[in-house]
């Protein structure tokens, strides 16, 4: 091949590149994206729902698409849910994002929108139905990683306690089999009680305030996110000394976190998921619209603070809110490229 | 009622004895596990997290006593809005605590006269009435916090985790309420008429009870009190969260039936509300100390619940 081909073909392909730019503009600027949500009633969902509005309103104002709208359902209902995606298949969305009640049950009405040519993407709460899209979080890597970053911290092992989450729930689930994977693993571990805190930090601090008298030493408190602080305030109230508690990037955790630092070097970690997820899978949608070859499985990247960044990362985490990333068109376009 | 009759025999006839007995059972069960470790400081854990059943179960308790249909489920949702918009307004500051105080009370208030318009004005059966307004108060809770959990006044934080000798104060105020409450509704005019109200409200109604005003004022002083709850609650926990009260619904309910007061109303005791809720507090960290998983937890809750409400029943029929 010779130089001026090359120069041709760099040409063309520049050409056909900014082409597909104006085009992909062009051709989702009509179309409509609706978001479905099966529950907003804590910090972790307020934040969610929080940046999909940010950034569907931003991409309203810049043409990107004509509408992305937000509906959330008051029960946390699979029934309700469903009847809302069907709602949404009679508005005339183009496009239907959904943080599911329930993996299966909800199957039916993506079915529909699905076959009333509607793009479904699921993310956070996924669905298994084939036609949809899944944005899915390996909860299992994650509860591994706390162990792998015990296993780093506390050579010696110890006593492990571990808060759950809500029982019933497959995030619970894989969440709490990854943590035993990495303790099978790690055998210098044991898990010597372990509670339901579902998530909330008074719930948990209940339930460790109860288990605690009737445990040995505690090295370390494995966790899924949300019960940190209500941890470490039932350790206090037992009087008992403070063990190594992983945390789950809420505000009052990463704050606990700084001051215990500052006062005494405390050392953990803090992992969880962004609620910025949603403008992931909004973007995703986007690009499925725009004719993107997208695949039907995808998986987010965890947040993850460590002992180095937490002063940056609570600096720009609000107030009483959750640590966040909003992702972008770009950031999008990595994911899908699986990277 | 048998006053007169004292002794052994009378305390074992008093329906509320069986949460007490039962509190014990479960109590004694996690210590034997354990070898006796934590024995005082598990105690002491309970009295603490009861306390916040009670509160509420006290409200539930008025609100139950007047008769078959009347139940507040907007406890939930009370409480988180009270605890959010009194957090909110205290913004940390120690100075704030008792306008706040008086904000979290005066939420309940509004919630309650709003729950008995809904009762009374638009003739709404008192649970679908309560549920929906629980769903506003929740929305009203949301948009006002946005999610955003505030820190309470340091010193409203230490008051409500204080102890002395492992005694939670906090508990020796709310048993002193508790105690109170068990005079108005046992020598009081209110309490009396609560009483007739759940016995009859027709008859009630005859003997020329205040009907209205005195179902009125149950309702409201059960907002106030899940107002309360919510306050002290978030204080107790380092701040208001959007789910803080989800567990109280059940608990509410929970403490008032097994504690002896009559789910048909007319009948109602307060000290059963204290046992009931330090029985289901220890059942929990029994089962959480036994290591039981989730569903043998869930299926075990439900079966002893089942067992001592059917105790406590049968004796009061004999």
């Amino acid at each position: 091949m010779d130089i001026s081909k090359l120069v041709c073909l760099a040409a063309a392909t520049a050409i056909s590149v900014v082409g597909t730019v104006q085009v992909s503009v062009a051709d989702t600027s009509d179309k409509k994206i609706a978001l479905s949500n099966n529950y907003a009633g804590n910090s972790w969902r307020q934040a969610m729902l929080k940046s999909w509005t940010k950034n569907g309103e931003a991409a309203v104002a810049d043409g990107v698409v004509a509408a992305a709208d937000a509906f959330t359902t008051a029960e946390n209902q699979v029934t309700e849910q469903a009847a809302q995606i069907q709602n949404l298949i009679l508005q005339g969305y183009d496009a239907i994002v959904i943080n599911a009640a329930s993996p299966d049950a909800l199957n039916g009405a993506v079915k529909e929108a699905c076959d009333a040519g509607i793009t479904v993407v699921s993310f956070d709460g996924i669905v298994t139905e084939p036609c949809a899209w899944r944005i899915a979080v390996d909860f299992k890597q994650m509860g591994k990683e706390e162990v792998i970053y015990l296993a780093k911290h506390l050579p010696d092992g110890g006593n492990l306690l571990e808060i759950r989450g809500l029982a019933g729930v497959f995030v619970d689930d894989e969440i709490s089999a990854g943590i035993h994977e990495g303790v099978a693993e790690n055998p210098q571990f044991k898990i010597v009680g372990s509670v339901h805190g579902d998530w909330a930090q008074d719930v948990s601090q209940k339930a460790v305030a109860g288990i605690l008298p009737s445990l040995p030493e505690i090295a370390a408190v494995v966790t899924q996110g949300g019960d940190g602080y209500g941890a470490a305030q039932a350790f206090k109230a037992a009087g008992r000394p403070t063990p190594l508690i992983i945390m789950g990037n809420r505000q009052d955790e990463l704050k606990w976190w700084k001051e215990q630092k500052d006062a005494n070097g405390y050392e953990t970690m803090s992992v969880s998921i962004a609620p910025g997820v949603s403008t992931l899978a909004f973007w995703v949608a986007q690009q499925i619209l725009d004719g993107a070859k997208v695949p039907k499985d995808l998986t987010v990247p965890f947040l993850r603070v460590d002992q180095g960044d937490l002063e940056e990362k609570l600096a720009g985490t609000e107030v009483g809110g959750v640590a966040n990333v909003e992702y972008s068109l770009d950031d999008a376009k990595q994911v899908i490229m699986g990277k | 009622m048998n006053s007169a009759k004292p002794g052994l025999k009378h305390i074992m006839s008093a329906p509320w004895i069986w949460a007490y007995l039962a509190a014990f059972v479960v109590w004694l069960a996690t210590v034997l596990f354990t070898g006796g470790q934590g024995s005082i400081q598990i105690l002491s854990a309970a009295l603490s997290f009861a306390t916040f059943s009670v509160i509420v179960g006290i409200g539930q308790m008025y609100v139950i006593t007047l008769g078959p249909g009347n139940v507040d489920l907007s406890i939930p949702a009370t409480m988180t809005f009270a605890g959010a918009v009194s957090m909110k307004i205290m913004d940390t500051q120690d100075a704030m605590i008792v306008p706040g105080l008086l904000i979290a009370i005066g939420c309940g208030a509004a919630v309650g006269i709003f729950n008995y318009g809904l009762i009374r004005a638009l003739r709404i059966p008192p649970i679908i009435a309560t549920l929906s307004s629980s769903f506003l108060v929740q929305s009203a809770a949301i948009a006002y916090g946005r999610g955003i959990k505030i820190k309470p006044p340091p010193i409203l934080a230490d008051f409500t985790t204080w102890r002395i000798f492992d005694i939670p104060v906090l508990a020796i105020c709310v048993i002193a309420l508790a105690a109170v409450m068990s005079v108005v509704l046992h020598r009081t005019v209110f309490g009396r008429s609560v009483t007739a109200i759940g016995q009859n409200q027709r008859a009630a109604a005859l003997a020329g009870i205040p009907v209205d005003f005195i179902r009125f004022a149950t309702y409201v002083q059960s907002a106030v009190f899940a107002g309360l709850c919510g306050y002290l609650l978030s204080g107790f926990s380092g701040g208001a969260s959007l789910n803080m009260g989800a567990e109280y619904l059940l608990a509410s309910i929970a403490v008032v039936v097994i504690g002896g007061t009559s789910v048909a109303g007319g009948h109602s005791n307060v000290p059963g509300l204290w046992g009931a809720a330090l029985f289901m507090f220890l059942l929990v960290t029994m089962l959480n100390t036994y290591g039981l998983t989730a569903g043998y937890r869930l299926i075990l809750t439900g079966l002893i619940i089942v067992t001592v409400i059917t105790l406590a029943g049968g004796r009061k029929q004999e």
